[in-house]
């Protein structure tokens, strides 16, 4: 869940917006993966838009699902 | 029974210390909570968990251990952790809108009224804006309070710095009158508070700072800016309305008492 927890976290470009606030977010190793937002970015409102680069965390249970940890700034 | 569900029923919550929670199954971690003290006083909480069960035992948790009201954000589109929330005790105490304007948008462009001139992002003198700064920050406070603005427009500590750079104005003959905070980023900005004095609005003095603010914004080049709006400030959401902006987005504010 975090860094030490030792979740394997990837960079990548949110390629599409989706509904029930999910986005599609292509991977630095070219696969995608379908990731919500995490608790602090909603609490702290931030806002994930096409083509911005994030820090996604991928889910241990299944390689194609993941969490937005960190959006950075373009 | 999957993994997940497994790892789910098998976690032990514990509160890490006075802000966080974890959950964990076979020594790692499935989940967490963080709760953190706006300026404002309000208590905002957040949950990651990769099973609906483990968000729920954190959510039981922290709502059982945190003193109340609690608050938490939930994207207006997204209906499943706003429902989670909602099973832990929370209720939706109001909605704010994301706008995107146009910066290009004439629409709604209309002089100032007679005595009032505009003057743009980074040419007030500090003395005034702060005057004014703190003149509104007090009527907001005795009004509505800083809890029924959007969430990106916290309150600035009493006097604390106020910075030209973020601010345009409406300078009347001895004082300001209003400000429009503008933060802009490459080819992004963000309106983050208009403002006119209570005595002197309804005068067109938040739409003249807000249109010439945007077409200032468009001469550097930025075709957007953003601004949350709550749902229940009808002057606001007809000023952003009127100047062209787009819903393209909401949030939630959900509370438990």
């Amino acid at each position: 869940m975090n860094r030490a927890s030792g979740g394997i976290e990837v960079e990548g470009t949110v390629v599409e917006s989706l509904p029930n606030a999910m986005f599609r977010v292509e991977l630095e190793n070219g696969h995608t993966v379908l990731a919500h937002i995490s608790g602090r970015i909603r609490r702290n409102y931030i806002k994930i838009v096409l083509l911005d680069r994030v820090l996604v965390e991928i889910s241990p249970y299944d390689l194609t699902r993941g969490r937005i940890l960190f959006r950075y700034r373009n | 029974m999957d993994s997940a569900q497994s790892d789910a029923r098998r976690a032990v919550i514990t509160r890490l210390d006075e802000w966080r929670w974890h959950a964990v199954a076979d020594d790692r971690e499935v989940g967490r909570g963080d709760a953190s003290p706006r300026p404002d006083g309000r208590i905002f909480v957040s949950v990651d968990a990769w099973h609906g069960t483990v968000f729920d035992r954190l959510a039981a948790a922290m709502l059982a251990e945190l003193p109340r009201p609690l608050h938490t954000m939930v994207d207006g589109t997204d209906h499943d952790t706003t429902s989670r929330w909602e099973r832990a005790g929370m209720v939706v105490r109001r909605r704010e809108w994301l706008y995107a304007v146009p910066t290009s948008s004439r629409q709604g462009a209309a002089p100032p009224p007679a005595g009032v001139t505009l003057l743009p992002v980074g040419t007030a003198e500090v003395g005034p804006l702060r005057e004014v700064y703190s003149a509104i920050r007090a009527e907001i406070e005795a009004t509505v309070g800083w809890s029924a603005m959007p969430v990106q427009v916290p309150p600035e500590p009493a006097g604390g710095p106020v910075d030209p750079s973020r601010y345009a104005v409406a300078a009347g003959p001895d004082r300001y009158e209003g400000l429009v905070r503008v933060v802009a980023r490459r080819r992004h900005a963000r309106i983050g508070l208009v403002a006119v004095r209570a005595d002197r609005r309804r005068r067109g003095i938040g739409s003249a700072m807000l249109v010439d603010v945007l077409a200032a914004l468009r001469r550097g080049g930025i075709d957007t800016a953003s601004a949350d709006v709550d749902e229940s400030n009808a002057a606001a959401v007809a000023l952003f309305d009127g100047v062209g902006g787009r819903r393209v987005g909401s949030g939630l504010e959900l509370v438990v008492r």
